[in-house]
């Protein structure tokens, strides 16, 4: 019995879809309900800290939600900074930077501020993506104590349930180019349904297609004289998947992107704001025009192209208001977690009867400290502990 | 005085060579109280009634004509000249404790494929060794003989097909056995000539070439001939042997079939059907509905691959990689995930009493520490 899987059934069942993958409404929820958890939770500890900022207890002055929004989403830039000083491959960058935004979907900076979360999350990615660095070496040059690194990494993975795998938008973005490449050159592969007059008359449109708008993202610009060759298809393709790659690297990683489309949605809308006719054509020798999902589709993709064109950056906080949101948020974070190093060291160790666990530690290390020292005792160690 | 000998000490327990029997010196019949002193080739026998002891010609005298009590005081069962026996343990309980469990185990003989669980089996196993304890022990032997009557009653036939089943098993065992050593032999012998065969034909050949040479023929030629001639012999030698082994193979198939033993009672058994190819994706088949897939991409990328030794010297086809990423391309670009994201949380808060939490496990994580 052979079941036939297309290529959308093979993406609903990855953990992106299943667990990952939110409408507007829903991912506004989520974001509300845990920050609504971390206040109440801040209200509790509230009292007992001795701070200016609590007053007759009631939270005054906490982070609010937007204030959040934006501590992590600027995170999420150093994320992307930091993986380009490493100079790892793209896949890590958008990794760590999926991963810090799911984990920020259940917890808040109250509980666990982004500064402490940020390296981890990022050795976290370069491990999956199979460019591990060793953890001294990572540290060491990123001037951080390696426990640091490691201490929340538990907590990261609760929070990510487990779920390491991040589909991600540029390998398909490279198949695109690949097939766009080839119908420039007058070969075509062609989809059963879609009605279209073969390779030339691919070809031809090609050439014919109408110049980008001035709006568009795309440095191609049409020669000012003379016919179009296919090499200027060719390099108009090129300079549209640069293009593409752009937006692909800075505004989809900052923005929920990745949580309301798929990978395949969110390329071809960083395509259709490179080179706006170029992806129309190129959709319209894939999807047959008489099916009901293409105009779904196409009014999915101009959504997500509307999401990541609306996308600037300047929303990202400067350091000046990065630092002074820092600061607010060290007088109202919960004090539980301040210490994360050592609650993963009592981890490791088996959590409960910590302090007895020393004490034998600390007696057995005397008794054997003794023993060598009177190993080295002229007359021998002593017999039963009788001098 | 002369010096007398000191007196040869006869072993008090020598082992009799012919039966292995352990005999002591001072062994008395309990009823003649004849030794072995007088009558070195003693022999007891031991009665399955009452497992008590006398010498030989004790039990020809009293049981020749026929069934008569004990002699042994206290003891007056009747007891039947041919169930005398040799004792073949030197202990008499353990004697009598073999006896019974021969008993006992002739009546209850079922097999373990005959029940339908393991702990049934188990049961039954303890039924039968708690009888036999009753009876070792003479417990409750009133009850456990009744018990005993009332099994061999009930199950008549069936003791009997299992007795059956066993003797016909032995019987084919020992058969295929013989017939294992017997092929050994046989391809040992056929081993043995083949090598004398060998050294001959050397022999032969060298002989051969040696007489070429002495007739003045040329060296060169002769020894090309002899190697030729003594490789064309060794390979009709091989070709022939393998035919033979066909045959023998073909044969034996064809004899099993017509020497195959009937037994009866057999539950039959089904052979289990030949394993499926192991299909390693389950019946799952991926269909490309987005593109279809070119032979050759000009992109310089896929072009400068396939030209690079180092891929494409493992047997690594680059059409994979421009496969994958079509896949990646298209995958999920049906896949309207606002629209279906609020179908499920619609669905799971209709189904669950639970709905709420859905959509919240994670956000109550942050308690978790």
């Amino acid at each position: 019995m052979t079941q036939h899987l297309n290529e959308d059934d093979l993406y609903r069942t990855s953990s992106q879809y299943r667990l990952w993958s939110f409408s507007p409404e829903s991912l506004a929820t989520l974001r509300r309900k845990t920050h609504e958890l971390a206040i109440t939770r801040a209200s509790q500890y509230a009292p007992k800290s001795k701070s200016s900022l609590w007053q007759d207890g009631t939270a005054v002055d906490c982070l609010n939600a937007e204030e959040c929004l934006r501590l992590v989403q600027r995170y999420l830039d150093q994320v992307r900074t930091t993986s380009d000083h490493f100079k790892w491959p793209v896949p890590v960058k958008a990794t760590a930077a999926q991963y810090l935004a799911r984990f920020y979907l259940s917890n808040s900076p109250l509980t666990y501020p982004p500064k402490e979360i940020y390296k981890t999350v990022l050795f976290l990615a370069c491990k999956t993506e199979a460019t591990h660095m060793t953890l001294s070496e990572y540290a060491r040059r990123i001037s951080t104590p390696a426990d640091e690194v490691l201490a929340p990494e538990y907590k990261v993975m609760q929070a990510l349930r487990f779920t390491l795998d991040v589909r991600q938008p540029y390998r398909g973005l490279k198949g695109v180019l690949m097939e766009l490449l080839n119908l420039a050159e007058g070969r075509v592969g062609e989809v059963e349904c879609v009605e279209t007059g073969g390779a030339k008359a691919l070809q031809a449109e090609m050439l014919a297609l109408e110049v980008p708008a001035r709006t568009a993202q795309t440095m191609w610009s049409a020669k000012a004289a003379g016919k179009i060759e296919s090499k200027d298809v060719m390099d108009r393709i090129n300079a549209a998947y640069s293009a593409a790659r752009t937006i692909l690297d800075g505004p989809a990683l900052l923005t929920d992107a990745y949580f309301l489309f798929t990978p395949s949605q969110i390329l071809l809308a960083a395509l259709h704001l490179a080179d706006e006719p170029l992806t129309s054509f190129y959709l319209r020798t894939k999807l047959p025009l008489d099916s009901d999902l293409r105009p779904k589709i196409l009014t999915t993709i101009a959504a997500c192209a509307e999401l990541l064109a609306s996308f600037s950056g300047s929303h990202i906080l400067s350091k000046d208001e990065r630092a002074a949101l820092e600061q607010k948020l060290e007088g109202c974070r919960d004090p539980s977690t301040r210490d994360l190093v050592g609650s993963h060291a009592v981890a490791k160790r088996g959590g409960d009867g910590g302090e007895e666990a020393e004490e034998k530690a600390r007696k057995k290390k005397a008794a054997r400290e003794k023993h060598l020292k009177e190993g080295d005792d002229l007359f021998g160690p002593s017999l039963n502990g009788k001098g | 005085m002369s010096r007398i000998a000191p007196p040869k000490v006869m072993p008090v327990y020598k082992r009799d060579p012919r039966t292995g029997v352990v005999q002591s010196q001072d062994d008395v019949c309990p009823v003649c109280k004849s030794a072995r002193y007088m009558n070195p080739s003693l022999r007891f026998l031991v009665n399955p009634e009452c497992y008590h002891k006398m010498c030989e010609s004790c039990v020809d005298r009293m049981f020749s004509h026929g069934p008569a009590a004990c002699p042994i005081k206290g003891c007056g069962r009747t007891l039947r000249k041919h169930r005398f026996r040799e004792q073949t343990f030197e202990d008499i309980k353990v004697e009598r404790e073999v006896d019974i469990r021969k008993k006992v185990g002739a009546t209850f003989n079922r097999r373990e494929e005959d029940f339908e669980t393991l702990l049934a089996y188990n049961d039954y196993l303890n039924d039968v060794e708690d009888i036999t304890f009753n009876l070792i022990n003479g417990i409750d032997l009133e009850e456990t003989n009744k018990k005993f009557e009332a099994y061999t009653r009930a199950h008549g036939k069936e003791i009997e097909e299992n007795a059956q089943m066993a003797v016909q098993e032995r019987q084919s065992f020992s058969a295929a056995q013989k017939l294992e050593r017997q092929q050994a032999r046989e391809r040992r012998e056929a081993a043995r000539r083949e090598e004398e065969e060998e050294k001959r034909e050397v022999e032969e050949n060298r002989r051969d070439v040696l007489n070429r040479l002495a007739s003045g023929a040329d060296a060169e030629t002769v020894a090309k001939e002899g190697q030729r001639v003594q490789l064309k012999k060794r390979m009709d030698r091989q070709a022939a042997t393998e035919r033979q082994r066909q045959l023998q193979a073909a044969e034996d198939a064809h004899s099993e079939c017509n020497n195959k033993f009937v037994i009866k009672g057999l539950k039959t058994k089904q052979k289990p059907a030949p394993e499926a190819l192991v299909d390693p994706f389950g019946g799952l088949r991926l269909v490309d509905s987005y593109f279809t897939l070119q032979d050759d991409y000009i992109w310089e990328g896929i072009q400068e691959a396939r030209k690079d030794v180092k891929q494409t010297a493992g047997g690594y086809d680059v059409r994979d990689y421009a496969h994958r990423s079509l896949v990646a391309a298209f995958s999920g670009l049906g896949v309207f995930v606002a629209d279906e994201i609020t179908q499920r949380d619609q669905l799971a808060q209709k189904d669950g009493v639970v709905g709420e939490d859905v959509g919240l496990k994670d956000a109550e994580m942050i308690h978790a520490p």
